[in-house]
Formats: C-alpha cells, structure tokens, sequence
C-alpha cells in the first residue's frame, strides 16, 4: 500500500485493517501521534487526512491509502509558534494531536473570519476531541487565539518553556516512543476475579514471567499474574488473552460491610501497598478495617467532650455531617511503560515513564541485585505522572524480567484499561467530622474519622492533615482504611489532602454561615499562618467576591454563586541535590538525576542560570532525565523547585569564580536554609522544611437546576509558595490543578461492578476527566513574601495549587442554591436529587 | 432516487454475511469485531451512496456513507431538516464526525459498559444474561423493554424517527426507519438487519415549511460525552399556537423514541412543563438511575422551548 506522509511517499506492508497510528509510530518509525486511549476520545493520535483533522487510532489503514497525511512531524504552523508561546502544553504528550487540530482550526477560522479572535466556545468546539491531563487547558486558548489573530506568522517568540517545541513538533522522545533493535513487546496477564487463589498459569509460548506474589493469591480483579512477550502487539495481545488461568476462588470483599469477607489474613497484610507518599501510619487491623491512628490528635479528650456536651445541648455552633469522595484515576495521558535492555556486559538499561529516575535506579540496583552503577534510568520526556510513577511499578518488572529471559530488550506499554483500572488512584474516603466554635466564635474542638477505601491498599492519611489547619485548638482526628478486593490506592498529587479539605472546608463554609459571618473573615480569624493572610485579604478584596449573592436568595433556573476553600501544604526538599554544569564550547550544560513530567523543571533550571551566568537561553541546555547525573529529586511532594534551583545557582555562582571557559565542570549542592530543616535528617531522601505553602481559591459557579449541570465560570487561585522562577510554568501548573480539582469535583469517579470488582471506567470515554470546554476564565495569583528563610524564596506549588478546589466548587454550589453537596463528584443526578428536597 | 443495488459488487455483499461492515469505522476499530471487517468505502462512488441528493419534490436522499461532518455543515439540510443537522453538529468530535458515516451512526453498537468491557458476556455478545441490571444502572435505560438494559446509542436515528425517515436496504423494499430497531425486545443487537444485508441509503420526506427545531444532549461535561439523556424537537408555529410537533428522545431506551404524548399534549396547547412531565408515566427506573426520569422531562421541556423559541428562565 502507498501512503504520503508529511509529503514523502511511503510503501508499507501493513495491513488493511491496521490502525494508522500503529502504521505511523511502528511502521515509520513517527512518534508524534501517540496512542494514549485507543478509542478515539484523546486526540493524542490526531493527524490530518487531506487537510481534516481524524483520530488516527480508529482509522484503519485502507483509508489513507492514496492520502496526504500530516502528522505533527510534518506540520509547519503559526499555532505551533503559537503553543511554545503562550504555554499551551505542560507534558506535551498530547500535544502533537492538539497542534494537527488546531492548526486546522485556525486556518478555517482565518479564511472564513480574518484575524480575529474566535469565541471560547468556538474553540472549544473545535478542539473538544483532545483531552490534556495535565490542563494546560488556558495555555492552549490563549495559543489558539493569538494564532487566529495572526500573531504567530513571523519568527518564533522566546518559548515559555525550553523543550517546548520539541514537543510542539512531536519529536519529543517518551518512553513509549523508544523502539530499540530487536526489541519484542511485553503484555501482562491478568486476573479476572476480585479474590482467588491461581492454581495454573498456561500459556501458549516460550517465555513467561510470573508476577503473583508468595501466597499465589489475587486479590483485585485487574491485578498482574504473569507477563508474556512476542515480536509485535497484536501477537502479544493475543497470547495474553488466550492464556489459561486456574482459579481457587476465595468470598471476595466488594464493599465495606462489617460481615465481609477478609481481604488479608496476618501474614500476608504486612504485605498489604500503601496509597501514602512519606511513612506508612501504624495502625491495629479488625477484619478489613485498619486504624485507627490518632497520633496527631491533639487535647483529644477535651475535644471529644466539647462536642458531646455541644451535641447533648443541640448547640447551633456545633456543624457536623458526613462527606464522601470518589476514588479518583491519575490516568496520565503517557501510560505507564518501560523499555527493558541489558546489554553485554550486564548492565540494566531502562527506559521508564517515570517521575523518580534516580529512585527507579535504586529499587532496580536492589531488585535485580545490581551495583547501582550498572543500572541506567532513562526519561528523556514524561507524559505526565501525578504521583502514579513512582519508584519500580509492575511494567518495569515485567519488562526487565522478559528482557532477561528472552535475550532482547522488551517494552512494556499499559493500555488505557490497564491505565485505569491498575496503575494508580487516589483512595474514595467517607469522612465524619463535627466542628464547633465557642461563643466567640472561636473554634473550639474539631472530630475528623476518615475511613480511606484504597482498594487492597492501605496508608489513607487524610485526617492527619486536618492538624496543620486552622490554629491550636482540640481536636480528634482519626484515618482508619477500610480494604476491599479492589485495586490498590496509590500516592497522588497532595494524598489525603482534597478529601480532608472536601470535608473540612465546608464544614468551615457552613460555621461562617451559622455565624452569619463572611465565610474569609472567619477563615482569617482561624488560621494563624501569615501567608495565607495575604491570600485572605487578596480574596477578599476581588469584586466577584464583595459581590457574591447572599446563599439561598437565587431563584430561577441558573444560578450563580461563589465559593471559598484554603488549602495548606508541607515544604519539602531533597537536600542532597546538586547541579553539574560543564562548558561545552559555548554552551553551559546542566546536568541532574531529576525529571520533567510537565511542571518545567528544565525551564527552572535554565531560568536561573540565565540570571545569574547573564547568558542567553540558546547558550543554557538543561539534561536531565538520566539517573547516572548527580543526584536530583524525585518529582513526588512538590520538592523538584525547592531541591534544584538554589543548587543551580550555587553552581552557577562556582562556575562564574571559575570562568566560563571549554571544559570547566563545577557541582552545585542545594545548600541549607537559615535555620536548618524541621526533620534533623533527611528520611528517604526528604527533609520537611520550615514553613508551610499555602492557597486560597475562589470559584464561580452557574448551576443549571433543569438539567443538573454545574459549570465553573471562573477560579481565582492564590497562592503563597516564595518567589516564582518561572512564571508561564508555574501558572500553568496552577491552572491545571485548577483543572485537576474540578474533575475531581465534578465528574471524576471510577466505578466497579458491585458483582465482580471489575473496573467498568475503563475507557477515557467513560472515565471523565475535563475538557477543554469545562475550562473556567483562571486567575492566578502568587504571593511570594514569608519565603526568605528558605534558600532561593521559593517552594514547590503542585499539590497546593489543585488539593482545595473541590471544596471551593461545592461551597459555591451551596451559595448558588443553598444546597450542600457531600458526596463526590457532584453528578447531575446527584445536584437534581439534592436540589429537589 | 434508489441507490442501484444491482451495481454491488457481489463478492462484497457475499463477504458481508460472515463480517462486520465498516464504513469509517469509528465504532468497529475500538471493539472485537463479530467477524472480519468487511470495507464498504469502495462503494462510495455509487450513486446515492454518499452525500445529500435533492429530490424533484424538494427532498433529501442521504447516501449511507455520507460523513456525519458532511450532513452538519449541509446548508440546504440545516434549512430543509434542521433536526436532523442540529443533531449531527452535537454528536461526537469534529475527528470523529469527520470520518463517521451516517449508515454506521445508525447501526453502531451500544456504549454499555458491560458489552464493553471483554471481561463480561451478556446477551448482545453471546451470553444469556444482563450484568447491568444486578450491577451499575447509573447509565442504563430508564425505560425498561427487555432483557438488555443499554441505551440506544445512535442520536440520528431519534432525529431521522422524528422525520418519519425510510431506510433503503438492498434486497428489501423501503423500510420506516422504526422498523430497524423494533421494540427493543431483542435483547442480542442493537439493529435488525441481517447479516449481510447492507443499508444504503435514507429517504427523508418533503420538508415542512416553518420548520423550527432543537436538540440537546444532557451530559455532565461540556462537550464529547455520550448523552445521559438527549432530545430533539421540531415544531411550526401558527402565531403562537403550535400546529405541528414531532419530540424524539435517547438514552433512556433500548431504542431510538418517539414520544407521541408529547406531541399530541403540544398541539393540544398543554404547557410545555406539563407535556414534557407526560414522559414520566413511561419510566421504570432501576435501582440506580431513577434521575433520567426527571432528566428525560427537563431535557424534552428543554427542546421544546428552544424550539418554539420560549425563552428559558
């Protein structure tokens, strides 16, 4: 068959039938359309046929035979100028399918309208088969608009961040793009029932790896039972599915009832994964419930006691309730994946989707029992993380394992479906808290009992955080797990943190109510941090909020009201971080085990050595991605800022007392802050620095009490995190966990069979994450004083940027029609339901 | 016009008896094909298979491969059959739409989440069972006709019923486009067609003069979901008085309706409110979805005043 490509004629032996993404990325070795979802929903993989933009993984082959296809490689627009720009992408993974789109899009618009701006629905509209995890989604219309009014038909502008058209042009390199010779692909096996013991695994083909753990029990449905390889895809996919499993099957628990089944018996609990970033909470077990940990309650008998006599006299001062939220996918668009390679000389080669490269190095070096110098991470990019890629996950194991066994490097890519159901979620949670002010008005005592439901995971540490709000006052705070034969919760970006603030800040939203008080000026009485002061004085200050409607005086079908939530977040730092620098020519290249996995941690890098070395940016490349550079941080706990920026000027103070001549090579470390670090010694890598970030958001809603509908119309994010190296990135970064905690907020849920256990979300078109035309006008605000103790002013701002948002969503819906949400997402079936009683 | 079936090439229509028709293939490339894939993209250049042709009487004959983005952008059809363009401009993506024909919007499998997922069988897959009804109903069909509980997927085929649209399928003489999905007692597929009988064409009626219509798809996003519920609406107006009504609905059956009470409480001059209540008096909600009944009346109310042009408070 004959195809053009990008204006180059191509003869391919693929089939008819085969996807042309598949055709693309295999057969021509073009990577820039991606097949993130396989179903046609992510427009990763858009190219265009003739001039029309179509979704390449649902296009069979055939029906380009005799075209013109354009892929990302090919296209040379004014909207990619316009992307680089403006900051429309963040891990760029979806990237190239946006750029194909939209530059049909502009082209369209302009010949029809000239250079004027389209209408935000338009655009919308047009770009609504595209989804960005990330949410860069006001980058991208701030993009698409410029390049509507023609202001990209010159030269390129300065790009907001430094790979950014790489990605742009899709010749950025992910993992999933790496095609190495000889290289075989890798599937895994996995189980079909919640609860089982495996009593055979049989499988038509030579090399398989056993991934069950000791006991040889499953316990989800989805999880790993073995691994197989054959040359292509389409052959492994088979083999998997016609593996035969032999089940014992065993009661599985599917719910959280006191009678269910156990999911763990003695021994094999103390194996049970955890969904908690840090320390892993002690905790007694009583059947599938563990907990409680209390020990950071604080007067807790006094606190319990307050709320008992508040309860017995019916004091009005004293707010209770229950609140539930959904368990929530990462899902980022670059599934997981890894390429296994060793060489001839034994070393361990990896290429991994990861957001630790170093720590990946390490876990592998002890796994496979390696000297740590013979084990190579490689992340060149990484399409997205959010907590899910973390250290060595199953595709690493399986893909290193076949690779040995079979004398070839093997990749190993999720499917979306194994994305979704088994590649990490934050935990759903119930929460019961009860809150009481005193006469005052002051807060008296606070009760918080969150049971976590991370599957067969425990560490749900939610209430914890409720210590490091609102003051000094009693309090009992209880994080119990309750598991279920489901699969594993996992870290994810601020873990524990939204469902804590799901409950307490509208907990606060409803004192402020019953105190008849405005809902800021009681959350600025509350809380003691200085920062957040700021912010409250900032928020308060905003015209939409002096102009709030007063909750409940809406009538009429859409209304509108205006919500509030503060969220809090630990300082962390890697302080054995370093920078290298070495001048090559006269270029200054810099070098750290960290990665990028959207946030811009090349961009920081590069930022600061352009102010303090005065070079411009086409002298300045940044590597990183490589786990054999000095140490750098792991992309986990908002730390990357905080750890490599004072360690880059520190090298680049050493480099300028050296000279900047070929050759001269200096180490920065990520020197101490004044006053040192509230840990004595870093634990894993981490101390936990003085000082907490901090962020308030305010969020307009319209709800439609017809159809049940909410939309977010605007969001004000401010946030106190020190100085800003790099402003775009960083905003952009806010933005997107303004993005992230909308989904969370309103359409995020994954579901499962109440029979089985099986994963039912488990396509992006059932699984909803936001699009673009739920994107809300976002403002962002940063307030960079209370910072100069740390060295650089500035801490990380990716998990306080997105963890109180919901609440502020729901505390607006509450403004909008006196009606309180308490149950995550909030549905349209849920909204009709509450609104109607 | 026909499309002229003795022009099929019989090799094709032989092959489609043992495969799955693919047109653009938006649905069969995402799920297991019950067979080979069978191309029918060949036939494109028959006549009457693709794009809009005007009939002497002012009507439309749609080639069943005609893209959804063709019939969207169509500026005689937005005129002639508003309905049927409102309704092809909502549905999917622009990628999808451009590549989507209207045979395979009509004949595409359901979206069940359970039909979906090769982890279960049920009645549309070979199985004798429906695993929806004991587990999650969140999206099922509210209106429960039959062993399967998967909403109909197909949004044209509400706008095409409102029409009083035909289907030319060869071998058999026009058939009402009801008559491809029936009941909705056959829990075991989403159409009727036979294996290997190939749809061709739609046969729309004259238009209306003073047609005003309006379709809306209820969905908790924005854009690009499949519907909770969806509903289209055309009516003429005679001052103000309505003097004809055609309301379809989706998502809540196991087929593509027509909602008669509603019409006839329309031209009799019932309020909207109280006509678009009429549809509760159908619903047999599960345990999990009973909002679609108080979905489905907003939605229908919500087509009837944009196209009657009452402004919504």
């Amino acid at each position: 068959m004959k195809i053009m490509v990008n204006g180059v004629p191509h003869e391919t032996d693929a089939g008819r039938d085969d996807p042309v993404v598949d055709v693309l990325r295999d057969g021509l070795g073009l990577t820039g359309a991606k097949a993130a979802c396989r179903t046609g929903v992510c427009g990763a993989c858009t190219i265009a046929v003739d001039g029309t933009p179509q979704a390449s993984c649902l296009l069979p082959a055939a029906a380009v035979e005799g075209r013109a296809v354009t892929t990302a490689e090919g296209l040379d627009h004014p909207v990619q100028r316009a992307f680089a720009a403006h900051d429309g992408l963040q891990c760029g993974y979806c990237t190239p399918g946006f750029v194909v789109e939209a530059a049909a899009f502009v082209d369209a618009w302009r010949a029809e309208h000239g250079d004027v701006t389209p209408p935000r629905d338009r655009i919308a509209a047009a770009l609504a088969g595209h989804l960005c995890r990330c949410g860069a989604y006001a980058g991208i219309y701030a993009a698409v608009e410029a390049a509507c009014r023609g202001e990209h038909d010159g030269e390129a502008a300065a790009p907001a961040r430094v790979e950014a058209m790489e990605k742009i042009t899709g010749h950025a390199r992910y993992t999933t793009d790496v095609r190495l010779d000889g290289q075989l692909e890798g599937a895994i096996i996995r189980s079909a029932q919640a609860h089982a013991r495996v009593t055979s695994v049989e499988v038509d083909h030579a090399h398989v790896v056993d991934l069950l753990p000791p006991d040889r029990i499953v316990r989800y449905v989805g999880q790993p039972i073995a691994a197989v390889t054959a040359p292509t895809r389409q052959e492994v996919l088979a083999i998997a599915e016609s593996a035969r499993i032999g089940y014992e099957p065993l009661p599985a628990a599917l719910d959280d009832a006191p009678d269910a089944p156990p999911v763990y018996d003695e021994q094999s609990r103390k194996h049970a994964p955890s969904s908690s970033e840090g320390l892993t909470l002690p905790g007694g077990w009583n059947g599938n419930v563990r907990g409680p940990f209390s020990g950071v309650s604080r007067r807790s008998r006094t606190a319990v006691n307050r709320i008992e006599a508040a309860r017995r006299r019916a004091d009005p001062l004293l707010v209770t309730g229950t609140f539930s939220t959904a368990v929530q996918v990462h899902t980022p668009l670059e599934p997981h994946a890894c390429v296994a390679r060793w060489d001839e000389r034994g070393d361990l080669h990896l290429y991994l989707s990861t957001q630790t490269v170093a720590l990946a190095a390490e876990q592998a070096a002890k796994r496979w029992k390696l000297d740590a110098s013979r084990v190579h991470v490689v992340a060149d990019h990484v399409g997205g993380g959010f907590g899910a890629k973390s250290g060595i996950t199953v595709e690493a194991v399986a893909a290193v394992e076949l690779a040995r066994l079979c004398r070839a490097p093997v990749r190993v890519v999720l499917s979306r479906a194994e994305e979704l159901t088994d590649a990490g979620s934050r935990p759903g949670s119930r929460t019961r808290i009860a809150l009481l002010a005193d006469g005052g008005g002051e807060l008296s005592a606070l009760a918080m009992d969150v049971h976590g439901r991370g599957g067969v995971a425990i560490g749900s540490s939610a209430a914890l955080l409720a210590r490091l709000m609102y003051g000094t006052a009693p309090r009992r705070l209880r994080d119990f797990d309750i598991v279920t034969n489901e699969p594993p919760g996992t870290p994810f970006r601020g873990p524990g943190a939204p469902p804590m603030l799901w409950a307490l800040e509208q907990a606060v939203d409803e004192m402020a109510h019953r105190l008849d008080e405005d809902p800021i000026v009681l959350r600025r009485r509350w809380d003691g941090n200085p920062k957040r002061h700021a912010l409250y004085d900032w928020a308060a200050a905003l015209p939409i909020w002096r102009d709030r409607p007063r909750t409940g005086s809406r009538s009429g079908r859409f209304r509108r009201g205006v919500g509030v939530a503060a969220a809090n977040w630990m300082y962390l730092v890697a302080p054995a971080t370093k920078v290298e620098l070495e001048v090559e020519g006269d270029t200054v290249v810099a070098r750290t085990a960290t990665q990028d996995i959207g946030t811009g941690a090349r961009t920081v890098i590069a930022g600061v050595l352009a102010e303090e070395l005065g070079l411009p940016a086409d002298r300045i490349r940044v590597e990183i991605g490589r786990s054999g550079f000095v140490p750098g941080p792991p992309a986990l706990g908002s730390r990357t800022t905080a750890s490599v920026a004072p360690a880059a000027r520190d090298a680049a103070r050493l480099l300028r007392a050296q000279g900047l001549r070929p050759g001269a090579k200096v180490v920065g470390r990520r020197r101490g802050d004044r006053g040192g670090y509230l840990t004595p010694f870093p634990v894993h890598g981490m101390a936990l620095g003085r000082g907490f970030s901090g962020a308030v958001h305010v969020t307009e809603v319209e709800v439609d009490t017809r159809l049940g509908t909410i939309r977010p119309l605007r969001v004000w994010g401010g946030i106190a995190a020190g100085r800003i190296y790099a402003e775009r990135p960083a905003r952009n970064q806010c933005e997107g966990g303004i993005i992230q905690g909308l989904g969370y907020a309103l359409y995020e849920e994954r579901r499962t069979d109440p029979v089985t256990g099986t994963v039912l979300t488990a396509g992006l078109d059932d699984y909803h994450i936001p699009g673009i035309g739920d994107t809300p006008e976002m403002t962002i605000h940063f307030h960079q004083d209370g910072w100069e103790h740390v060295n650089g002013h500035g801490v990380g701002l990716g998990e306080v940027s997105t963890v109180g948002v919901a609440a502020s969503v729901a505390n607006a819906v509450h403004n909008a029609t006196g009606w309180r949400p308490h149950d995550l997402p909030i549905r349209p079936d849920r909204l009709l339901e509450g609104i109607s009683r | 016009m026909t499309v002229p079936t003795d022009l099929l090439p019989a090799d094709l229509l032989l092959a489609a008896r043992d495969g799955e028709p693919r047109a653009g293939g938006t649905d069969l490339m995402s799920r297991p094909a019950a067979g080979p894939h069978v191309d029918l993209t060949g036939l494109r250049d028959l006549p009457g298979m693709s794009g809009i042709t005007w009939q002497p009487d002012g009507s439309a004959h749609i080639g069943a491969l005609t893209t959804i983005a063709d019939l969207a952008r169509d500026a005689r059809l937005r005129a002639a059959y508003p309905a049927l363009a409102l309704t092809a401009q909502a549905l999917a993506t622009p990628q999808i739409r451009a590549v989507a024909t209207v045979g395979g919007n009509l004949l595409q499998r359901n979206r069940c989440r359970y039909y979906r997922n090769p982890a279960f069988t049920c009645h549309q897959n070979g199985g004798n069972s429906c695993p929806a009804r004991a587990g999650d109903t969140l999206y099922a069909a509210v209106i429960d006709t039959g062993p399967c509980l998967a909403p109909h997927p197909s949004s044209l085929a509400m706008a095409l019923l409102t029409y009083d649209a035909s289907v030319q399928v060869h071998d058999r003489g026009p058939l009402p486009i009801a008559s491809l999905y029936g009941d909705g007692s056959d829990p075991s597929r989403d159409h009727l067609l036979d294996p290997g009988e190939l749809l061709l064409a739609i046969h729309l009626p004259p238009p209306v003069a003073g047609e005003r219509a309006a379709y809306h798809r209820a969905t908790g996003r924005s854009e690009a979901e499949w519907p909770l519920v969806e509903a289209v609406a055309r009516v003429v107006l005679d001052g103000t008085r309505i003097s004809h009504a055609a309301v379809g609905a989706g998502g809540v059956a196991r087929v593509p309706l027509r909602l008669g009470e509603v019409e006839e409480a329309v031209l009799a001059g019932e309020p909207f409110t109280a006509a678009a209540a009429l549809t509760a008096a159908r619903c047999t909600p599960a345990s999990g979805n009973a909002y679609k009944v108080t979905l489905l009346a907003g939605t229908v109310l919500e087509v009837l005043e944009q196209a009657a042009g009452t402004s919504a408070s």
